[in-house]
């Protein structure tokens, strides 16, 4: 019993030091937004703010953050809506048939999402200038980032219909369900942590688009956080403490929230919604 | 009128309008952009013939072009480098760490979910951290290499051709290393005890165990996470803009980043098109491969 | 309130509504800089001066300039005023996309191309018409830390005034142990290392058509011993002017070659006496060469409004003297500036106008650019050497030039 005491608090410290060398970086970056511009190139290089600096305050009203940080939220909120109403039936559809249409329905939606956003914005720019979204560029970037992420949507939702029995659907249906009915009232309810999970996830990685909102969305009240980041880190790269105050302010809400439903995240894609 | 509607609400039209909707919403959105892209390499496009079809055609004439030039094969292996590289690193680390968390002990799961925070990080800013801590003359990972003695003398990771791929690579594993864990995780949950137990009655040792039960009941699991991590990575291209630029001299150059430079910055766009049309190429092929091996999900 | 009042309150209500819907012109104005840099104090003092003229600033990502204009224009909203980087006027000038300004010069008592010097002239004039205006000019230096000089032994009245003097003196002043590099300057492959290659190859009789000379050769040949021997950082390679010139004033590099653009930041953030001198020449008595920058303000062809557009562009022409002290750049034009910020920096950059030049003009400078790009970066690595890779460029360019 003892011996299995001292394994299992040893991997446990082992476990911490891996979790402790994967998250350096992030830590280093809040060290290094503390830190004053002379003690950040100071050699060698303090692993503790001797001084700590809090400009954030200053960050966050020079370089505009509200606007930024609220772009950031409506371009991710819109495409997570998006994507969920046009992927989830898709997905479901997708598990439950295989046949030669299906597979190629899998392998056509995998295709869609081959070229990087930096190869696709020159057919998609001039596509959306033609028909006048030009004039809604926040809706231009929603839209085209949900055609981004929805293939991976599809495919890690798909996982999570997989999981829900195939009899539940047709005990509904015996019980005179129709398709319809089955699908809202039976198995979307099941698969719900999945979908929340990857619509969580989808939403996070929105909340990070940056090359189509930097072609697509021109004027600076519109733009997200990531291309704020960018124009600042262009000429400035040498002010690290202002970047990394910067990327501080604008990644530390994602990372409260994931702490806080960390638990509901990791359980939604370790029950199966990633298969 | 009613049996039409029945279909849709209770036959096989239901499954039909649910995939149309998200394939009609791709094609409008992605597919156009494809062909377009796949028109653009036969074309002699510049800046200002963006906006209209009617370009000079010129076959395959931009083809002949990259085949031409000297640079192309050098940044085809670096993106066959950084391909291989980061999905091999990401896979034998998400290997690794999937199965160390699956031991007992306590925290195991919380733990775990920590590796995520990486997955959840804008690239782009991941880019900012990982470029300062790679700095030559100011970067942390060049004082801790030096103070440990593991290096004797600073390295220049950003701006040295013999590193900067690799430091290019080292940013990507380490967004990479969640997706490939969790992803992982869930198959290893997946094999049931009974099946190690039997096997150690058998006197199987622990690395037999681990190549004739772990990996053959992780086959699909396996493909999967390499398919995704090679279409992940074909698609890294806010790190390339963050980190390096592809330079310098093309050092850290990959086809992804180069064909932007190409459209956007020599304005060769014809070129820069054709990049793109060989990268869907590839795609092709490991989208296949993908969707062979989700089929063993329905044989187990 | 007596009649009087009333009287007098009407037309005071009939005044203002009159200007109220006098609708005003609207103009659009693409820039570089931002809000409280040049064109948005411009606009503003130009707005109040002609209350009928509106103008609509937008800042644009200098990398993105290019591509935002083409497209832009490809898609029918351009602005009718941009700002555009030197030697990019011809590329948009060759495609007929920008209004030739000869006849509203003609007509014009401000402005008169006599005054405007000839490097900035040439680089707003494509195929015998005048596409623009200079919003005024820059070119490089070479900024020094007196106080390291007297520490390795300097004098810093007497700078480095040739190669061999100016590798000397960065030999001297690189403190390894200190982490302090003798010199630091741009090799980025982007047009800021063309912008700071050039001049050296001008100054040896080459230039961007004539690049596979033994002067080029040596340029790159001493710029690979500098960062082969540790006298500049080997981060020169990616990094830009405005980073380089960052670590100048950290004090991490006891020279640097860059422009008048850092004054502002240099003043602030150094705390030492820095000087500037002229970019070192390749044997006493050789000829000068300097690099040629800033961008000229252009009037759109497809501009609906060209005539309240010129007002403008005239406008800013006409307060050239004020860029150096308010804006930070050099003069473009014949003006006198009083009393000038910095006195003995601003005389070493007036100076150095003289032998600025410009970079082209060509309608495909990007890709003759990209060239000299590539020569030097793969000499500076290593995976060639000088001479090679200068020829090659040379070819390159050969076939943008035929």
């Amino acid at each position: 019993m003892r011996g299995n005491d001292v394994k299992r608090y040893g991997l446990l410290a082992l476990a911490l030091l891996f979790v402790g060398i994967y998250l350096f970086p992030l830590y280093w970056m809040y060290v290094t937004a503390l830190k004053s511009n002379s003690e950040i190139f100071a050699i060698p290089p303090t692993f503790w703010p001797r001084d700590p600096q809090w400009i954030v305050m200053d960050v966050w009203q020079r370089m505009k953050m509200d606007v930024y940080l609220r772009n950031s939220l409506i371009i991710a909120f819109g495409v997570t809506v998006i994507v969920t109403m046009t992927g989830t039936g898709c997905a479901y559809v997708l598990a439950r048939i295989r046949n030669r249409w299906m597979d190629a329905v899998l392998f056509t939606v995998l295709m869609m999402q081959v070229l990087p956003s930096s190869l696709m914005i020159t057919p998609i720019f001039v596509v959306f200038n033609q028909v006048g979204l030009s004039e809604y560029p926040r809706l231009s970037v929603i839209l085209a980032q949900a055609a981004k992420v929805l293939p991976l949507y599809i495919v890690l939702c798909r996982a999570t219909f997989l999981q829900v029995p195939k009899e539940l659907e047709e005990a509904a249906r015996v019980d005179g369900n129709s398709r319809v009915g089955a699908f809202l009232t039976i198995i979307v309810p099941l698969a719900r942590n999945g979908i929340l999970v990857t619509s969580v996830l989808i939403f996070l990685q929105s909340f990070g688009e940056y090359v189509y909102s930097r072609s697509l969305i021109t004027q600076r009240a519109l733009q997200p956080a990531t291309v704020g980041l960018q124009s600042f880190m262009g000429p400035n790269s040498s002010d690290w403490a202002g970047v990394m105050t910067y990327s501080a302010i604008y990644v530390t809400p994602i990372l409260i929230v994931f702490v806080l439903l960390q638990r509901q995240i990791v359980s939604g894609l370790t029950s199966g919604a990633l298969k | 009128m009613s049996r039409f509607k029945n279909t849709f609400s209770d036959g096989v039209g239901f499954d039909t309008i649910l995939v149309m909707i998200a394939l009609g919403y791709l094609v409008l959105f992605s597919a156009f952009p494809l062909v377009y892209n796949i028109v653009m390499s036969m074309q002699e496009v510049d800046l200002f013939s963006l906006a209209s079809f009617d370009r000079p055609f010129v076959g395959l004439d931009n083809y002949r072009d990259v085949l031409g030039r000297p640079e192309t094969m050098q940044i085809f292996f670096n993106t066959v480098k950084f391909v291989g590289f980061s999905v091999a690193a990401q896979l034998a680390i998400g290997f690794g760490l999937a199965m160390f968390f699956q031991l007992d002990f306590p925290g195991n799961t919380w733990l775990r979910g920590l590796f995520l925070a990486g997955w959840i990080m804008p690239a782009i800013v991941v880019g900012g951290v990982w470029s300062w801590i790679l700095a030559g003359d100011f970067g942390v990972l060049n004082h801790i290499l030096l103070a440990t003695g593991l290096g004797d003398e600073k390295i220049f990771w950003l701006s040295d051709p013999e590193f900067a791929l690799y430091s290019v690579i080292l940013a990507n594993i380490w967004l990479g290393v969640p997706f490939n864990m969790i992803l992982l995780s869930v198959g290893l949950s997946g094999i049931s005890e009974d099946v190690y137990e039997a096997a150690q009655m058998d006197g199987a040792t622990r690395i037999q165990r681990f190549f004739t039960i772990t990996l053959p009941l992780m086959r699909a699991q396996l493909g999967a996470v390499i398919s995704l991590g090679v279409i992940f990575t074909l698609q890294q291209f806010d790190l390339f803009a963050s980190l390096t630029q592809g330079g310098p001299s093309n050092a850290s150059n990959v086809f992804q980043y180069w064909s932007w430079q190409l459209s956007f910055q020599n304005y060769e766009i014809g070129v820069g098109s054709v990049i793109s049309v060989l990268m869907i190429l590839f795609v092709v092929l490991v989208a296949a491969v993908y969707v062979r091996s989700t089929r063993h999900e329905h044989v187990a | 309130m007596n009649m009087k009042g009333l009287i007098l309150a009407g037309a005071a209500w009939g005044a203002l509504t009159a200007t109220a819907f006098a609708e005003p012109v609207e103009l659009d104005l693409w820039t570089i800089d931002d809000p409280g840099e040049y064109h948005y104090v411009m606009a503003e003092e130009f707005m109040a001066a002609h209350p009928e003229i509106r103008i609509n600033v937008r800042t644009v990502q200098f990398d993105d300039m290019v591509n935002d204009l083409a497209r832009g224009i490809a898609a029918g909203d351009a602005p009718d005023i941009t700002y555009i980087d030197n030697p990019e006027v011809a590329l948009f000038a060759s495609r007929g996309m920008l209004l030739d300004l000869t006849p509203y010069i003609e007509a014009s008592d401000i402005v008169n191309t006599e005054d405007i010097y000839p490097g900035p002239l040439a680089s707003v004039s494509y195929d015998g018409g005048i596409y623009g205006l200079p919003r005024g000019a820059n070119t490089i230096a070479l900024y020094y830390n007196a106080d390291m000089f007297r520490e390795a032994g300097l004098d810093p009245d007497n700078p480095p005034k040739t190669w061999d003097e100016l590798y000397e003196a960065a030999k001297v002043l690189t403190r390894p142990e200190e982490n302090i590099y003798g010199l630091a300057f741009s090799a980025q492959a982007s047009e800021e290392g063309t912008f700071q290659f050039l001049p050296w190859v001008q100054m040896t009789g080459g230039d961007y058509d004539n690049i596979a000379t033994e002067g080029a050769a040596r340029t790159l040949e001493l710029w690979k011993s500098f960062i082969g021997e540790g006298l500049a950082s080997p981060d020169t390679l990616i990094r830009g002017q405005w980073d380089s010139t960052g670590t100048f004033n950290t004090g991490s590099a006891a020279m640097v070659i860059s422009g008048p653009w850092e004054l502002p930041r240099m003043s602030k953030e150094a705390d030492f006496e820095f000087r500037a001198t002229l970019l070192p020449v390749p044997e006493e008595g050789a000829e000068r060469a300097s690099a040629l920058g800033e961008g000229d303000n252009v009037i759109l062809a497809s501009s609906d409004n060209p005539d309240e557009a010129f007002k403008f562009i005239e406008f800013l022409y006409a307060d050239m003297d004020r860029v150096w002290n308010d804006f930070g750049y050099l003069p473009a034009s014949e003006v006198e500036v009083t009393d000038p910020k910095f006195p003995e920096i601003y005389a070493v950059f007036a100076e150095s106008m003289k032998y600025a030049r410009n970079r082209g003009p060509h309608p495909e400078w990007p890709k003759i650019s990209k060239a000299l790009q590539t020569a030097i970066q793969t000499t500076l690595t290593g995976q060639a050497d000088a001479a090679e890779a200068l020829t090659q460029a040379q070819s390159a360019i050969d076939r943008v030039l035929q």
